[in-house]
């Protein structure tokens, strides 16, 4: 713990002069008010927890909503989103504009929480994301189960409560679910007796294979194009009791508020028994329509811009780094662990990966998050 | 040991009647003699049907075609009536004696299912082709020639689909084929020198229907997606698009001249169209369900329709010149005025198993078929016990839950409107389930225990006379001396989720010929037990066995004794265990063997035992107590109270 603390306090030091610059680069009359741009201190290998955390502050949505659950409740049990509330709340309510803070008490937490993320290795981003988008849901649904306990004990009986929502509140969506929780439906059709079965499931993030020189556009193309379950991998279609053929897709039917991609950059090789990254170049527009929709889709039409992206950079999913450049009143920062810069949007182009293959670190992005021009903030 | 053998083939049967006079599942093909007056109908029941097709009321059954363990998807007449082939989802193409009703050869050259088959009269070449992408190209002389020793055939293959292959079809003079398939294309060969001449694209989905002109120059072929298209084979294009149907269209029949198109698909109508002249079409008739075959009768003033259902019916055709535009404006889909709605003629079908529940005593199965009515088998015996009728089948699936676990040991599968059990050494070992032979109702004697899997396959291969059979006493040992299976039950052995590799009946084992096919296919975990006479396995079960807390001084707590027992084993023993060899009380004559009778008291009345704090009935056994109280497959604990020293 103490040679973190010194850690720390080097880059604290290496911070003044940068602060003062981004100050310089943003201008005082253009520096957005009531707005903070804040590093995060690494700890030993948690870049993957501070990009995440960067780009998840910067979703104005989720921002708006943890600083909400802050004020609501005062006193809790420590919990792993009552140090997420924390550590935003005192970035939003620095006195500076600028500068670093130590998330050590969100670190800490979550090394309690997770025994994956207990150490000092690389870890994997969007594990992180998943687990702490995931981790706080299910903390909030916790909670509300709590308080309806606790409703029913001081009415006395469950009656009263059944009066007041008939719905079970468990059913009921969290805010998580409202700004994340889109919703996927696979269409299998039996090629013999072409009758057409859907399921649906709920996601929290896409994630899609990557090809070379490609865009978004097209891996979402790619997740959703048609399957053929055929050979020993063949349909049992209910209707026919058999094993036949079938097409099979996935389709969007719910899109999120905020659309969280994961490109699938590690992929695992037999030939060297690990994974490997791939750096291919995938371009990812600043705004993005969803084509892959179902028929039945709520809305399809919804318009997305890019608001943050959690770039690797490196050459496997276990060493490396992590940074995130992320969009705020019209202009995009990147966030380096402590360190704040303004960068050009043109400088995004960087990020989208490399069109050889020979060279083998890169600085790529690896989650995107695109919030709906139809979210309110 | 039979567990160092392969686990790869597997053993099936079917339970059905002798004679199973009616299809049990939809109908893929039809075929007509006009000679003789006879409908042979393919059945995705396995099994395909001759009938009288002529007029008058009379019993129109003849005989059925067995031997195909799978869906029959396609079937060509040939040799003026002589022969029939057909294609099937067990991989394999036969060639039939069809007056005689016998199977003369398998050809064995596909590697998935054998989608469909295509026919050239004069030169009596049949096409087969199907979801391996594949087509082959047989001489039909030479199949008829084939015999026992000299059974090699060589075929063309044509080759380039690069998609599962759904239809076929060839002009009488074998000098065009086509072939559709879910690449949506059609693909266009000469099977003279198996050139490919061309691709037609159009379809916006899988081509399930196609015919070709006798002079090779015309194509019409029908879609999934819900289209008719007529081509011109010489000009490398579609003519015209007909949209008559509002669903996929899967059969197709075109008069002699070409100059009319009969249809039927997924929206069960059967539509005549001329073909020059799209707009003149008329609804011949709504089918009860998807149609999935047309075929013209004798005088082609009718059309038999078979479809996904196990019926088949003739309808009258309208007149040609009946057919006009007026027709298209006034009666645009109007099922309501169709031109037919009595058939001519009816051909009843049987009804297919759609659900299944295997009672808890993993012995019994209930069924439900397409007319809801429940019916009660007995997997073991491999026969039929009880016609339900039509009662409401989950309330009967209830009324027959008993408390009581046996390991699943065989599994289900109803592709063919009939129930089929597989018994293998996969993830269910058909070894699994030992049971008491008196519960079982099949002694009335001592208490022995019996293993369902070997006496199931001891009956179903009593009448395979093997060279290893065990002499007892100077007798060999035939069947498992509780009960046989009825001789007309089909016995196949096939790869797990595969190829079949050979199909008899149980009584037909006994013949010279099948005895040495048998020699060859059996597996040897089969002929271990079912004619060496081999036990299988015992499954052992570990648990702790603990005294109850209410009884337990502190030295008890300290041990927790770890027992394995057999599965199978009755409380009423473990309990005995803990008088004799726990608490020391009673008399030890000899582990086990002691009579109750001879003891003042049963064990069960000196000791109780508990599980999750629940009173154990003497009577049930582990397995049966790890299910339904302990719940999990860890830590199994029993505990003991003793009520009486």
């Amino acid at each position: 713990m103490s040679i973190c603390q010194d850690l720390g306090l080097n880059f604290q030091q290496r911070m003044g002069a940068t602060a003062s610059q981004l100050e310089k680069d943003i201008g005082s009359e253009q520096f957005p008010p009531n707005e903070h741009y804040f590093g995060l201190v690494n700890f030993g290998n948690t870049c993957y927890s501070n990009s995440v955390l960067q780009a998840l502050y910067f979703c104005r949505p989720f921002r708006d909503k943890v600083l909400e659950y802050k004020a609501k409740n005062k006193r809790t049990k420590e919990t792993l989103l009552t140090c997420l509330a924390d550590l935003f709340y005192s970035i939003a309510t620095q006195k500076k504009k600028v500068g670093s803070i130590a998330p050590k008490k969100f670190i800490a937490r979550l090394r309690k929480e997770k025994e994956e993320f207990d150490n000092y290795m690389q870890q994997d981003a969007h594990e992180f994301l998943n687990f702490l988008i995931n981790h706080i849901n299910e903390i909030i649904l916790a909670e509300r189960n709590q308080s309806t306990l606790k409703l029913q004990k001081t009415t006395g009986s469950g009656e009263s409560v059944t009066c007041n929502g008939t719905v079970p509140q468990n059913s009921e969506p969290t805010w998580v679910h409202e700004i994340f929780q889109g919703t996927l439906t696979s269409e299998t059709r039996c090629l013999n007796c072409e009758t057409v079965s859907s399921k649906d499931e709920h996601f929290f993030d896409l994630q899609v294979d990557v090809d070379q020189n490609t865009s978004i556009t097209h891996c979402l193309k790619c997740f959703s194009d048609t399957e053929t379950l055929c050979n020993d991998n063949k349909f049992k279609c209910d209707n026919c009791s058999s094993y036949q053929e079938a097409q099979k897709r996935m389709r969007v039917k719910k899109l999120p508020l905020i659309l969280a991609l994961h490109l699938k950059r590690f992929k695992y090789m037999e030939q060297y028994n690990r994974h490997i990254k791939v750096s291919h170049r995938v371009v990812f527009p600043l705004e993005l329509r969803l084509f892959n929709t179902s028929d039945d889709a709520v809305n399809p039409d919804r318009l997305y811009d890019l608001v943050a992206v959690v770039v690797h950079c490196g050459s496997g999913p276990n060493r490396g780094h992590y940074i995130s450049i992320v969009k705020s009143h019209g202009f995009w920062l990147l966030f380096d662990d402590d360190m704040v810069d303004k960068i050009d949007a043109s400088a995004i182009e960087d990020f989208y990966g490399l069109t050889s293959d020979i060279q083998k670190s890169s600085e790529t992005g690896y989650i995107l998050f695109y919030q709906s021009r139809d979210a309110s903030c | 040991m039979s567990s160092m053998m392969r686990k790869k083939t597997q053993v099936s049967f079917v339970i059905r009647d002798e004679e199973e006079k009616r299809h049990k599942n939809g109908v893929s093909s039809l075929q007509l003699d006009p000679v003789q007056g006879r409908l042979y109908t393919a059945g995705r029941d396995g099994i395909i049907r001759v009938w009288h097709a002529g007029n008058g009321s009379q019993d129109r059954y003849i005989q059925s075609m067995e031997h195909h363990t799978d869906w029959v998807n396609d079937i060509v007449l040939c040799c003026g009536g002589k022969n029939l082939i057909s294609a099937s989802s067990d991989t394999t193409v036969k060639v039939w004696n069809a007056p005689k009703g016998f199977c003369m050869s398998t050809l064995r050259t596909h590697k998935d299912y054998v989608r469909t088959l295509a026919y050239a009269k004069d030169k009596e070449q049949v096409a087969s082709a199907g979801l391996d992408r594949a087509i082959f190209l047989w001489d039909v002389n030479t199949l008829t020639a084939l015999t026992a020793s000299n059974n090699t055939v060589t075929t063309s293959s044509l080759v380039g689909n690069k998609e599962s292959i759904y239809s076929l079809a060839m002009n009488p003079p074998g000098t065009i084929l086509v072939s559709g398939s879910t690449e949506k294309v059609l693909r266009v060969w000469d099977p003279r020198n198996c050139s490919r001449l061309m691709k037609l694209k159009g379809h916006a989905d899988n081509v399930k229907a196609l015919v070709v002109s006798r002079d090779g120059t015309q194509c019409v072929s029908g879609s999934s997606d819900g289209t008719i298209k007529l081509w011109s084979l010489s000009q490398q294009r579609c003519v015209s698009t007909i949209r008559v149907h509002s669903e996929a269209v899967w059969a197709l029949l075109a008069t002699e001249t070409f100059s009319h198109i009969i249809s039927g698909g997924r929206d069960r109508l059967v539509i005549i169209t001329e073909l020059r002249n799209p707009d003149n079409f008329m609804i011949v008739c709504e089918e009860s369900a998807p149609v999935l075959k047309l075929c013209f009768t004798a005088d082609q003033q009718g059309v038999w329709v078979s479809t996904s259902d196990s019926d088949i019916r003739c309808w009258k055709l309208p007149p040609v010149n009946t057919l006009n535009s007026e027709m298209y404006n006034q009666n645009n889909y109007n099922t309501n005025n169709v031109y037919q709605t009595q058939p001519l003629h009816h051909i009843p079908g049987g009804r297919a198993i759609k659900n299944y529940t295997v009672l808890n005593d993993k012995r019994h199965i209930l069924t439900k078929d397409t007319s809801n009515n429940v019916v009660l088998y007995d997997v073991l015996k491999a026969s039929k016990i009880e016609d339900l009728g039509e009662i409401d089948y989950e309330e009967e699936v209830k009324k027959h839950f008993k408390m009581v676990y046996v390991p699943n040991w065989f599994n289900v599968d109803l592709k063919t409107g009939m129930l089929t059990i597989h018994l293998g050494q996969d993830e269910t070992d058909c070894f699994s389930a030992w049971v008491s032979a008196k519960e079982a109702g099949l002694t009335t004697e001592n208490d022995q225990k019996v293993n369902f899997g070997a006496l199931l396959l001891q009956a179903l291969l009593e009448y395979w006379n093997h060279p290893n059979r065990v002499n007892e006493g100077g007798q060999k040992v035939f069947g498992n001396n509780f009960f046989s299976v009825p001789l007309h039950t089909p016995l196949i052995f096939s790869e797990v989720g595969g190829r079949t590799l050979y199909r008899l009946q149980v009584g037909d084992a006994g013949g010279e010929t099948e005895g040495n096919i048998l020699l060859e296919t059996v597996p040897s975990w089969v002929v271990d037990v079912a004619i060496e006479m081999a036990a299988p396995k015992l499954n052992k079960l570990p648990f702790y066995l603990l005294p109850h807390s209410s009884c337990q001084s502190k030295q008890d707590r300290q041990k927790k004794d770890r027992l394995v027992a057999n599965d199978f084993i009755q409380c009423r023993k473990v309990a005995e265990h803990v008088v004799e060899k726990i608490i020391g009380g009673g008399d030890v004559n000899g582990s086990g063997t002691a009579k109750t009778e001879e003891n003042s008291d049963a064990p069960e009345e000196k000791v109780e035992l508990l599980c999750c704090d629940q009173v154990l009935d003497p009577n049930m056994d582990l397995r049966t107590v790890r299910h339904f109280i302990w719940k999990s497959n860890v830590e199994f604990t029993l505990h003991y109270r003793i009520i009486k020293q």
